[in-house]
Protein backbone atom coordinates (compact mmCIF):
# COMPACT_ATOMS: atom_id res chain seq x y z
CA UNK A 1 0.00 0.00 0.00
CA UNK A 2 1.51 3.52 -1.02
CA UNK A 3 2.76 5.83 1.87
CA UNK A 4 2.67 3.13 4.75
CA UNK A 5 5.32 4.49 6.74
CA UNK A 6 5.10 2.93 9.74
CA UNK A 7 4.65 -0.74 10.16
CA UNK A 8 1.93 -1.21 12.50
CA UNK A 9 -1.49 0.30 11.05
CA UNK A 10 -3.53 2.48 13.17
CA UNK A 11 -6.29 0.63 11.90
CA UNK A 12 -6.62 -2.78 11.23
CA UNK A 13 -9.41 -4.77 9.68
CA UNK A 14 -9.40 -8.07 9.13
CA UNK A 15 -11.99 -10.77 6.89
CA UNK A 16 -15.05 -8.29 8.68
CA UNK A 17 -18.40 -9.84 8.08
CA UNK A 18 -21.87 -7.79 8.60
CA UNK A 19 -24.98 -8.84 8.39
CA UNK A 20 -28.41 -7.01 8.80
CA UNK A 21 -30.98 -9.66 9.00
CA UNK A 22 -30.24 -11.86 5.93
CA UNK A 23 -28.22 -9.33 4.20
CA UNK A 24 -24.94 -9.19 4.34
CA UNK A 25 -23.52 -5.45 4.65
CA UNK A 26 -19.85 -6.06 4.98
CA UNK A 27 -18.58 -9.66 3.20
CA UNK A 28 -14.77 -10.13 3.90
CA UNK A 29 -13.65 -6.41 4.28
CA UNK A 30 -10.04 -6.11 4.92
CA UNK A 31 -8.01 -2.97 5.09
CA UNK A 32 -5.07 -1.58 6.87
CA UNK A 33 -4.59 2.33 7.17
CA UNK A 34 -1.46 3.72 8.29
CA UNK A 35 -0.57 7.01 10.69
CA UNK A 36 -0.67 9.92 8.06
CA UNK A 37 -2.71 8.56 5.34
CA UNK A 38 -6.02 9.56 4.02
CA UNK A 39 -8.40 6.79 2.65
CA UNK A 40 -11.16 7.94 0.50
CA UNK A 41 -14.21 5.33 0.26
CA UNK A 42 -16.15 5.12 -3.02
CA UNK A 43 -18.98 2.85 -3.99
CA UNK A 44 -22.53 2.55 -5.22
CA UNK A 45 -25.06 3.37 -2.90
CA UNK A 46 -25.91 0.34 -0.37
CA UNK A 47 -22.28 -0.99 -1.07
CA UNK A 48 -21.61 -1.04 2.73
CA UNK A 49 -19.19 2.06 2.79
CA UNK A 50 -20.97 3.75 6.21
CA UNK A 51 -21.06 0.11 7.88
CA UNK A 52 -17.73 -0.30 7.14
CA UNK A 53 -16.83 3.22 8.91
CA UNK A 54 -19.43 2.96 11.47
CA UNK A 55 -17.82 -0.49 12.57
CA UNK A 56 -14.86 1.28 13.05
CA UNK A 57 -16.00 2.98 16.43
CA UNK A 58 -18.43 0.48 16.62
CA UNK A 59 -21.73 2.23 16.20
CA UNK A 60 -22.20 -0.84 14.36
CA UNK A 61 -21.46 -4.12 15.72
CA UNK A 62 -19.56 -6.21 13.33
CA UNK A 63 -20.53 -10.39 13.07
CA UNK A 64 -17.30 -11.90 12.90
CA UNK A 65 -13.80 -10.63 11.83
CA UNK A 66 -11.56 -8.16 13.74
CA UNK A 67 -11.37 -4.57 13.65
CA UNK A 68 -8.61 -2.89 16.09
CA UNK A 69 -7.35 1.13 16.85
CA UNK A 70 -3.68 1.12 17.47
CA UNK A 71 -3.53 -2.78 18.57
CA UNK A 72 -7.21 -2.47 20.62
CA UNK A 73 -9.90 -4.63 19.42
CA UNK A 74 -12.63 -2.12 19.39
CA UNK A 75 -15.47 -5.23 19.51
CA UNK A 76 -13.52 -6.81 22.42
CA UNK A 77 -16.12 -5.86 25.88
CA UNK A 78 -12.65 -5.86 28.14
CA UNK A 79 -12.06 -2.60 26.44
CA UNK A 80 -13.48 0.60 26.95
CA UNK A 81 -15.06 1.77 24.23
CA UNK A 82 -16.24 5.03 24.92
CA UNK A 83 -11.98 6.22 25.62
CA UNK A 84 -11.11 4.71 21.98
CA UNK A 85 -13.80 6.72 20.51
CA UNK A 86 -12.47 9.98 22.03
CA UNK A 87 -9.32 9.11 19.76
CA UNK A 88 -11.53 8.64 16.68
CA UNK A 89 -13.25 11.89 15.64
CA UNK A 90 -16.51 11.47 13.02
CA UNK A 91 -18.46 13.75 10.93
CA UNK A 92 -21.84 12.22 9.88
CA UNK A 93 -23.77 13.39 6.94
CA UNK A 94 -26.39 15.22 8.74
CA UNK A 95 -24.01 17.14 10.80
CA UNK A 96 -25.71 16.56 14.28
CA UNK A 97 -24.61 19.16 15.98
CA UNK A 98 -26.14 19.72 19.34
CA UNK A 99 -29.01 22.02 18.88
CA UNK A 100 -29.74 23.23 21.92
CA UNK A 101 -25.95 24.04 22.27
CA UNK A 102 -24.42 27.27 20.99
CA UNK A 103 -21.43 26.51 18.62
CA UNK A 104 -18.69 26.92 21.51
CA UNK A 105 -20.59 24.79 23.87
CA UNK A 106 -20.48 22.12 20.93
CA UNK A 107 -16.96 22.52 20.95
CA UNK A 108 -15.85 22.60 24.28
CA UNK A 109 -18.51 19.78 25.63
CA UNK A 110 -16.47 16.63 24.85
CA UNK A 111 -13.32 17.98 26.09
CA UNK A 112 -14.61 19.51 29.80
CA UNK A 113 -16.19 16.43 30.40
CA UNK A 114 -14.36 13.45 29.36
CA UNK A 115 -11.00 15.00 29.36
CA UNK A 116 -11.75 17.37 32.39
CA UNK A 117 -9.72 19.89 30.49
CA UNK A 118 -10.66 23.55 32.51
CA UNK A 119 -13.27 25.41 30.91
CA UNK A 120 -10.86 27.88 29.75
CA UNK A 121 -8.60 26.40 28.02
CA UNK A 122 -11.32 24.53 26.52
CA UNK A 123 -12.78 27.52 24.83
CA UNK A 124 -9.70 28.98 23.94
CA UNK A 125 -9.05 25.78 22.19
CA UNK A 126 -12.52 26.24 20.55
CA UNK A 127 -11.66 29.20 19.41
CA UNK A 128 -8.67 28.17 17.83
CA UNK A 129 -10.50 25.46 15.85
CA UNK A 130 -13.34 27.53 14.72
CA UNK A 131 -10.84 29.91 13.81
CA UNK A 132 -9.19 27.24 11.66
CA UNK A 133 -12.70 26.19 10.17
CA UNK A 134 -13.35 29.94 9.59
CA UNK A 135 -16.19 30.57 11.75
CA UNK A 136 -15.06 32.11 14.73
CA UNK A 137 -17.60 34.98 14.86
CA UNK A 138 -20.50 32.09 15.25
CA UNK A 139 -18.89 31.00 18.49
CA UNK A 140 -22.07 32.31 20.43
CA UNK A 141 -24.81 30.99 17.56
CA UNK A 142 -26.92 28.42 17.88
CA UNK A 143 -26.82 25.98 15.54
CA UNK A 144 -29.97 26.20 13.78
CA UNK A 145 -28.41 29.91 12.70
CA UNK A 146 -25.87 28.71 10.61
CA UNK A 147 -25.51 27.19 6.82
CA UNK A 148 -25.45 23.71 6.39
CA UNK A 149 -21.70 24.37 5.31
CA UNK A 150 -21.36 26.32 8.65
CA UNK A 151 -22.89 23.79 10.44
CA UNK A 152 -20.69 21.29 9.11
CA UNK A 153 -17.67 23.03 9.61
CA UNK A 154 -18.64 22.96 13.22
CA UNK A 155 -19.31 19.43 13.34
CA UNK A 156 -15.13 18.93 12.07
CA UNK A 157 -14.34 21.57 14.56
CA UNK A 158 -16.24 19.18 17.35
CA UNK A 159 -14.86 16.08 16.55
CA UNK A 160 -10.99 17.91 16.40
CA UNK A 161 -11.63 19.34 19.54
CA UNK A 162 -11.23 15.96 21.42
CA UNK A 163 -7.40 16.07 19.23
CA UNK A 164 -8.44 12.68 17.67
CA UNK A 165 -5.68 10.59 15.85
CA UNK A 166 -8.35 9.61 13.74
CA UNK A 167 -11.11 11.62 11.40
CA UNK A 168 -13.79 9.40 10.26
CA UNK A 169 -15.85 11.23 7.16
CA UNK A 170 -19.34 9.96 6.13
CA UNK A 171 -20.18 11.91 2.83
CA UNK A 172 -20.09 15.41 4.98
CA UNK A 173 -20.66 17.33 1.98
CA UNK A 174 -23.66 15.05 0.27
CA UNK A 175 -26.57 16.91 2.51
CA UNK A 176 -25.09 20.61 1.39
CA UNK A 177 -26.30 23.07 -1.21
CA UNK A 178 -23.58 22.44 -4.16
CA UNK A 179 -22.18 26.05 -3.22
CA UNK A 180 -21.30 25.09 0.28
CA UNK A 181 -19.20 21.86 -1.13
CA UNK A 182 -16.20 23.81 -1.30
CA UNK A 183 -16.19 25.37 1.93
CA UNK A 184 -16.48 22.51 4.09
CA UNK A 185 -14.02 20.17 1.22
CA UNK A 186 -11.38 23.13 1.66
CA UNK A 187 -11.33 22.27 5.34
CA UNK A 188 -10.62 18.70 4.80
CA UNK A 189 -8.23 19.56 2.70
CA UNK A 190 -6.46 22.14 5.17
CA UNK A 191 -6.51 19.19 7.98
CA UNK A 192 -4.37 16.44 5.72
CA UNK A 193 -1.98 18.82 4.68
CA UNK A 194 -1.63 19.08 8.20
CA UNK A 195 -1.20 15.23 8.42
CA UNK A 196 -4.42 14.06 10.25
CA UNK A 197 -5.30 10.31 8.98
CA UNK A 198 -8.36 10.22 7.82
CA UNK A 199 -11.14 7.81 6.37
CA UNK A 200 -13.65 9.77 3.93
CA UNK A 201 -16.78 8.54 2.33
CA UNK A 202 -17.60 10.75 -0.14
CA UNK A 203 -18.06 11.34 -4.25
CA UNK A 204 -15.99 14.09 -4.39
CA UNK A 205 -13.58 13.25 -7.15
CA UNK A 206 -11.18 16.77 -6.61
CA UNK A 207 -11.11 16.01 -3.11
CA UNK A 208 -9.90 12.81 -3.66
CA UNK A 209 -7.40 13.35 -6.57
CA UNK A 210 -5.95 16.22 -4.13
CA UNK A 211 -5.31 14.70 -1.10
CA UNK A 212 -6.00 10.40 -0.75
CA UNK A 213 -3.27 8.18 -0.94
CA UNK A 214 -5.42 5.20 -1.28
CA UNK A 215 -9.06 5.06 -2.70
CA UNK A 216 -10.84 2.14 -1.88
CA UNK A 217 -13.87 1.37 -3.85
CA UNK A 218 -16.69 -1.01 -2.54
CA UNK A 219 -19.45 -2.80 -3.92
CA UNK A 220 -21.91 -5.05 -2.23
CA UNK A 221 -20.22 -5.32 0.88
CA UNK A 222 -16.56 -6.33 -0.46
CA UNK A 223 -14.09 -4.20 -1.23
CA UNK A 224 -12.79 -4.57 -5.04
CA UNK A 225 -10.54 -2.20 -5.75
CA UNK A 226 -7.71 -0.60 -4.04
CA UNK A 227 -5.18 2.12 -5.31
CA UNK A 228 -3.53 5.32 -5.43
CA UNK A 229 -6.32 7.78 -7.41
CA UNK A 230 -4.29 7.36 -10.73
CA UNK A 231 -4.66 3.79 -10.45
CA UNK A 232 -8.45 4.22 -9.44
CA UNK A 233 -9.75 6.74 -11.86
CA UNK A 234 -7.56 6.64 -15.11
CA UNK A 235 -6.93 2.78 -14.69
CA UNK A 236 -9.51 0.94 -13.37
CA UNK A 237 -9.46 -2.92 -13.47
CA UNK A 238 -12.63 -4.17 -11.78
CA UNK A 239 -15.39 -4.17 -14.15
CA UNK A 240 -17.80 -3.24 -11.94
CA UNK A 241 -15.44 -0.02 -10.78
CA UNK A 242 -15.31 0.83 -14.73
CA UNK A 243 -18.81 1.10 -14.82
CA UNK A 244 -19.58 3.05 -11.36
CA UNK A 245 -17.01 5.86 -12.62
CA UNK A 246 -18.63 5.79 -16.11
CA UNK A 247 -22.27 6.49 -14.01
CA UNK A 248 -21.02 9.13 -11.54
CA UNK A 249 -18.49 11.06 -14.36
CA UNK B 1 -25.22 -5.62 25.88
CA UNK B 2 -24.98 -4.88 22.19
CA UNK B 3 -24.01 -1.41 21.09
CA UNK B 4 -25.94 -0.80 18.15
CA UNK B 5 -28.82 -1.69 19.80
CA UNK B 6 -29.99 1.12 22.13
CA UNK B 7 -30.05 3.46 18.45
CA UNK B 8 -32.73 1.10 17.17
CA UNK B 9 -36.03 2.66 18.46
CA UNK B 10 -39.35 1.21 18.21
CA UNK B 11 -41.31 1.62 15.62
CA UNK B 12 -44.27 4.31 16.17
CA UNK B 13 -41.79 7.53 16.69
CA UNK B 14 -43.84 10.42 17.38
CA UNK B 15 -43.76 12.90 14.56
CA UNK B 16 -41.06 15.20 15.87
CA UNK B 17 -42.48 18.80 17.80
CA UNK B 18 -45.45 17.60 18.72
CA UNK B 19 -46.49 15.07 21.21
CA UNK B 20 -50.45 13.43 21.49
CA UNK B 21 -52.27 14.79 24.84
CA UNK B 22 -52.65 10.78 26.83
CA UNK B 23 -54.88 12.08 29.19
CA UNK B 24 -57.44 14.54 28.94
CA UNK B 25 -55.64 18.01 29.37
CA UNK B 26 -56.84 20.86 28.72
CA UNK B 27 -56.30 22.61 25.20
CA UNK B 28 -53.10 24.81 25.36
CA UNK B 29 -53.97 28.35 24.85
CA UNK B 30 -51.99 28.85 20.96
CA UNK B 31 -50.04 31.26 21.28
CA UNK B 32 -49.61 31.63 17.10
CA UNK B 33 -53.44 32.61 16.75
CA UNK B 34 -52.54 35.73 19.54
CA UNK B 35 -55.26 38.52 19.59
CA UNK B 36 -57.36 39.73 22.87
CA UNK B 37 -60.48 37.63 21.78
CA UNK B 38 -59.39 33.72 21.83
CA UNK B 39 -61.05 31.00 23.80
CA UNK B 40 -58.38 31.40 26.53
CA UNK B 41 -59.07 35.23 26.97
CA UNK B 42 -62.83 34.67 26.77
CA UNK B 43 -63.31 31.85 29.13
CA UNK B 44 -61.22 33.70 31.68
CA UNK B 45 -62.77 36.66 31.66
CA UNK B 46 -66.42 34.89 31.52
CA UNK B 47 -65.16 33.19 34.50
CA UNK B 48 -64.06 36.07 36.94
CA UNK B 49 -66.74 38.24 35.55
CA UNK B 50 -69.18 35.89 36.13
CA UNK B 51 -67.16 35.08 39.84
CA UNK B 52 -67.35 38.82 40.44
CA UNK B 53 -70.76 39.22 39.52
CA UNK B 54 -72.27 36.79 41.83
CA UNK B 55 -70.22 38.11 44.37
CA UNK B 56 -71.45 41.28 44.35
CA UNK B 57 -74.55 41.00 43.74
CA UNK B 58 -75.61 37.75 46.06
CA UNK B 59 -73.40 38.23 48.60
CA UNK B 60 -75.59 35.80 50.75
CA UNK B 61 -74.72 33.26 49.49
CA UNK B 62 -72.10 33.30 47.02
CA UNK B 63 -69.71 35.77 49.00
CA UNK B 64 -70.24 33.53 52.21
CA UNK B 65 -69.17 29.89 49.90
CA UNK B 66 -66.01 31.73 48.50
CA UNK B 67 -65.09 33.22 51.99
CA UNK B 68 -65.19 29.22 53.09
CA UNK B 69 -63.26 27.55 50.52
CA UNK B 70 -59.70 28.71 50.86
CA UNK B 71 -58.43 25.88 53.52
CA UNK B 72 -60.13 23.56 51.10
CA UNK B 73 -57.78 25.51 48.11
CA UNK B 74 -54.94 25.06 50.34
CA UNK B 75 -55.16 20.97 50.59
CA UNK B 76 -55.80 20.58 46.62
CA UNK B 77 -53.08 22.30 45.58
CA UNK B 78 -50.78 20.34 48.24
CA UNK B 79 -52.02 17.10 47.05
CA UNK B 80 -51.53 18.63 43.52
CA UNK B 81 -47.48 19.54 43.98
CA UNK B 82 -46.94 16.84 45.93
CA UNK B 83 -48.49 14.27 43.20
CA UNK B 84 -46.31 16.34 41.08
CA UNK B 85 -43.02 16.22 42.55
CA UNK B 86 -43.71 12.29 42.73
CA UNK B 87 -45.33 11.19 39.27
CA UNK B 88 -42.74 13.10 37.62
CA UNK B 89 -39.40 11.24 38.69
CA UNK B 90 -42.01 8.02 38.12
CA UNK B 91 -42.81 8.92 34.70
CA UNK B 92 -39.18 9.56 33.50
CA UNK B 93 -38.40 6.16 35.17
CA UNK B 94 -41.12 4.61 33.12
CA UNK B 95 -40.65 6.28 30.01
CA UNK B 96 -36.98 5.05 30.31
CA UNK B 97 -37.97 1.41 31.09
CA UNK B 98 -39.97 1.35 28.24
CA UNK B 99 -37.39 2.55 25.97
CA UNK B 100 -34.91 0.13 28.07
CA UNK B 101 -33.81 -2.76 25.40
CA UNK B 102 -33.08 -5.15 29.12
CA UNK B 103 -35.97 -7.20 28.78
CA UNK B 104 -37.33 -7.73 32.44
CA UNK B 105 -37.31 -4.38 32.82
CA UNK B 106 -39.43 -3.23 29.78
CA UNK B 107 -41.63 -5.36 30.46
CA UNK B 108 -41.95 -4.61 34.41
CA UNK B 109 -42.90 -0.49 32.81
CA UNK B 110 -44.56 -1.70 30.36
CA UNK B 111 -47.04 -4.15 32.57
CA UNK B 112 -47.52 -1.08 34.72
CA UNK B 113 -48.56 1.51 32.24
CA UNK B 114 -50.98 -1.39 30.91
CA UNK B 115 -52.25 -1.86 34.42
CA UNK B 116 -53.02 1.89 35.27
CA UNK B 117 -53.93 2.73 32.09
CA UNK B 118 -56.98 0.41 32.02
CA UNK B 119 -58.21 0.96 35.48
CA UNK B 120 -59.98 4.42 36.56
CA UNK B 121 -58.47 6.52 38.46
CA UNK B 122 -61.28 6.49 40.86
CA UNK B 123 -61.35 2.92 41.39
CA UNK B 124 -57.52 3.36 41.66
CA UNK B 125 -58.07 5.98 44.44
CA UNK B 126 -60.58 3.93 46.20
CA UNK B 127 -58.09 0.64 45.82
CA UNK B 128 -55.12 2.11 46.85
CA UNK B 129 -57.03 4.19 49.83
CA UNK B 130 -58.40 0.37 51.20
CA UNK B 131 -55.32 -1.73 50.38
CA UNK B 132 -53.07 1.07 51.82
CA UNK B 133 -55.06 0.83 55.22
CA UNK B 134 -56.07 -2.74 55.29
CA UNK B 135 -51.65 -3.14 55.55
CA UNK B 136 -50.51 0.07 56.82
CA UNK B 137 -51.37 2.82 58.36
CA UNK B 138 -51.22 5.88 56.52
CA UNK B 139 -52.73 9.25 55.81
CA UNK B 140 -55.79 10.37 53.77
CA UNK B 141 -52.86 12.41 52.35
CA UNK B 142 -50.37 9.81 51.71
CA UNK B 143 -52.89 7.54 50.04
CA UNK B 144 -53.99 10.55 48.07
CA UNK B 145 -50.72 11.47 46.57
CA UNK B 146 -49.47 7.95 45.85
CA UNK B 147 -52.59 7.08 43.87
CA UNK B 148 -52.56 9.90 42.06
CA UNK B 149 -48.77 9.80 41.11
CA UNK B 150 -49.20 6.33 40.98
CA UNK B 151 -51.87 7.10 37.73
CA UNK B 152 -50.17 9.63 36.45
CA UNK B 153 -46.76 8.31 36.36
CA UNK B 154 -47.77 5.64 33.90
CA UNK B 155 -49.06 8.69 31.86
CA UNK B 156 -46.60 10.53 32.09
CA UNK B 157 -43.67 7.83 30.89
CA UNK B 158 -45.29 8.05 27.67
CA UNK B 159 -44.81 11.32 27.45
CA UNK B 160 -41.49 10.75 28.48
CA UNK B 161 -40.76 8.12 26.57
CA UNK B 162 -42.18 9.81 23.09
CA UNK B 163 -40.37 13.08 23.99
CA UNK B 164 -37.10 10.71 24.10
CA UNK B 165 -37.97 9.38 21.14
CA UNK B 166 -38.41 12.61 19.15
CA UNK B 167 -34.70 13.60 19.56
CA UNK B 168 -33.28 11.97 16.44
CA UNK B 169 -31.08 9.12 16.40
CA UNK B 170 -27.87 11.02 14.78
CA UNK B 171 -27.91 13.34 18.43
CA UNK B 172 -27.11 9.86 20.45
CA UNK B 173 -24.63 8.82 17.59
CA UNK B 174 -22.97 12.18 17.81
CA UNK B 175 -22.66 12.14 21.56
CA UNK B 176 -21.33 8.50 21.59
CA UNK B 177 -19.01 8.99 18.49
CA UNK B 178 -17.41 11.89 21.01
CA UNK B 179 -16.83 9.11 23.72
CA UNK B 180 -19.86 9.66 26.01
CA UNK B 181 -21.66 6.70 27.81
CA UNK B 182 -25.06 6.11 27.80
CA UNK B 183 -25.97 7.66 30.76
CA UNK B 184 -24.23 10.33 29.72
CA UNK B 185 -25.75 10.75 26.22
CA UNK B 186 -28.56 10.76 28.22
CA UNK B 187 -28.15 13.61 30.59
CA UNK B 188 -26.02 15.79 28.65
CA UNK B 189 -27.73 15.28 24.87
CA UNK B 190 -31.04 13.70 24.73
CA UNK B 191 -32.89 14.57 27.82
CA UNK B 192 -32.43 18.46 27.51
CA UNK B 193 -33.88 18.18 23.75
CA UNK B 194 -36.65 16.04 25.08
CA UNK B 195 -37.96 18.41 28.04
CA UNK B 196 -38.65 21.15 25.25
CA UNK B 197 -40.94 18.70 23.57
CA UNK B 198 -41.83 16.77 26.73
CA UNK B 199 -42.60 19.89 29.21
CA UNK B 200 -45.82 21.04 27.33
CA UNK B 201 -47.55 17.73 27.93
CA UNK B 202 -45.85 17.10 31.18
CA UNK B 203 -48.21 20.62 32.17
CA UNK B 204 -50.91 19.38 30.82
CA UNK B 205 -50.79 16.57 32.85
CA UNK B 206 -50.06 18.50 35.73
CA UNK B 207 -53.59 20.38 35.22
CA UNK B 208 -55.50 17.45 34.50
CA UNK B 209 -53.83 16.04 37.78
CA UNK B 210 -55.02 19.01 39.66
CA UNK B 211 -58.41 18.65 38.62
CA UNK B 212 -58.66 14.96 39.42
CA UNK B 213 -57.34 15.66 42.54
CA UNK B 214 -61.10 16.56 43.56
CA UNK B 215 -61.57 12.91 43.29
CA UNK B 216 -59.50 12.33 46.34
CA UNK B 217 -62.89 14.36 48.34
CA UNK B 218 -64.29 10.45 48.50
CA UNK B 219 -61.55 9.60 50.97
CA UNK B 220 -63.10 12.61 53.28
CA UNK B 221 -59.60 14.80 51.61
CA UNK B 222 -60.81 18.53 52.69
CA UNK B 223 -59.48 19.52 49.56
CA UNK B 224 -61.65 22.19 47.88
CA UNK B 225 -64.60 19.39 46.33
CA UNK B 226 -64.98 18.34 49.78
CA UNK B 227 -65.08 21.36 51.53
CA UNK B 228 -67.81 22.47 48.87
CA UNK B 229 -69.50 19.41 49.28
CA UNK B 230 -69.23 20.01 53.19
CA UNK B 231 -70.76 23.42 52.80
CA UNK B 232 -73.66 22.22 50.35
CA UNK B 233 -74.58 19.58 52.48
CA UNK B 234 -75.04 22.19 55.37
CA UNK B 235 -76.64 24.69 53.69
CA UNK B 236 -78.34 22.46 50.72
CA UNK B 237 -76.98 25.26 48.48
CA UNK B 238 -75.81 22.44 45.71
CA UNK B 239 -76.02 24.64 42.86
CA UNK B 240 -74.35 27.24 44.50
CA UNK B 241 -71.98 25.99 45.90
CA UNK B 242 -70.83 24.01 42.76
CA UNK B 243 -71.14 26.97 40.41
CA UNK B 244 -68.55 28.55 42.34
CA UNK B 245 -66.33 25.28 43.12
CA UNK B 246 -66.86 24.84 39.41
CA UNK B 247 -65.44 28.66 38.26
CA UNK B 248 -62.69 28.27 41.10
CA UNK B 249 -61.60 25.29 38.84
CA UNK B 250 -61.76 27.19 35.76
CA UNK B 251 -60.23 30.02 36.79
CA UNK B 252 -57.02 27.95 38.33
CA UNK B 253 -56.75 25.66 35.04
CA UNK B 254 -56.75 28.31 32.86
CA UNK B 255 -53.89 30.63 34.44
CA UNK B 256 -51.85 27.48 34.77
CA UNK B 257 -52.63 26.72 31.13
CA UNK B 258 -51.28 30.00 30.39
CA UNK B 259 -48.03 29.24 32.28
CA UNK B 260 -47.36 26.41 30.88
CA UNK B 261 -47.80 27.83 27.27
CA UNK B 262 -45.70 30.70 27.98
CA UNK B 263 -42.97 27.89 29.82
CA UNK B 264 -43.28 26.04 26.40
CA UNK B 265 -42.77 29.72 24.21
CA UNK B 266 -39.06 29.98 26.56
CA UNK B 267 -38.34 26.23 25.80
CA UNK B 268 -37.73 27.27 21.85
CA UNK B 269 -34.89 29.80 22.19
CA UNK B 270 -32.55 27.54 19.84
CA UNK B 271 -34.45 27.29 16.99
CA UNK B 272 -35.11 30.79 16.16
CA UNK B 273 -33.83 32.08 13.39
CA UNK B 274 -31.79 35.10 13.53
N1 LIG C 1 -29.61 -0.33 10.40
C1 LIG C 1 -29.77 -1.07 9.29
N2 LIG C 1 -30.69 -2.05 9.25
C2 LIG C 1 -30.86 -2.82 8.16
N3 LIG C 1 -30.15 -2.69 7.03
C3 LIG C 1 -29.22 -1.73 6.99
C4 LIG C 1 -28.98 -0.87 8.11
N4 LIG C 1 -27.99 -0.01 7.79
C5 LIG C 1 -27.64 -0.32 6.53
N5 LIG C 1 -28.35 -1.35 6.04
C6 LIG C 1 -28.20 -1.96 4.72
O1 LIG C 1 -26.86 -2.36 4.59
C7 LIG C 1 -26.39 -2.08 3.29
C8 LIG C 1 -25.18 -1.19 3.35
O2 LIG C 1 -25.59 0.06 3.84
P1 LIG C 1 -24.62 1.29 3.97
O3 LIG C 1 -25.38 2.37 4.62
O4 LIG C 1 -23.36 0.86 4.61
O5 LIG C 1 -24.33 1.67 2.45
P2 LIG C 1 -23.59 2.92 1.86
O6 LIG C 1 -22.54 2.40 0.98
O7 LIG C 1 -23.16 3.83 2.96
O8 LIG C 1 -24.71 3.60 1.01
P3 LIG C 1 -25.04 5.15 0.76
O9 LIG C 1 -24.11 5.61 -0.32
O10 LIG C 1 -26.46 5.12 0.30
O11 LIG C 1 -24.83 5.86 2.05
C9 LIG C 1 -27.55 -1.46 2.54
O12 LIG C 1 -28.17 -2.47 1.79
C10 LIG C 1 -28.47 -0.96 3.62
O13 LIG C 1 -29.79 -1.02 3.20
MG1 LIG D 1 -23.71 5.79 3.58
Amino acid sequence: MTNANSAEPIIRIEHVWKFFGELPALQDVSLHVYQGQRVVIIGPSGSGKSTLLRSINRLEEINSGLISVDGIDVNDPKNDINKIRQNLGMVFQQFNLFPHKTVLQNLTMAPCRLRGMPRKEAEELALRLLNKVGISDKAHAYPAMLSGGQQQRVAIARALAMQPELMLFDEPTSALDPEMVGEVLDVMVNLARDGMTMICVTHEMGFARTVADVVVFMDKGQILEVGSPEDIYEHPQHPRLQQFLKQVL
Amino acid sequence: MRENEENGLPAGMAPEGKIEVPAGGLVLPDSEKGGIVNAWSLSLVGAVVVLTVLCTVWPDPYLEILRFLPGGLVVTFEVTILSIVCAIPLGLITGLGRLSHNRVINLIASTYVEVIRGIPLLVQIFYIYYALAKFLQVSGLTSAVIAISFCYGAYMGEVFRAGIMAVPKGQTEASRSLGFNKVQTMLFVVLPQALRTIIPPVGNECIAMLKDTSLVSVMAMPDLMQFGRSFAAKSYLYFETYTVIALIYLIITLLLSKAVSILESRLNYYDKRK
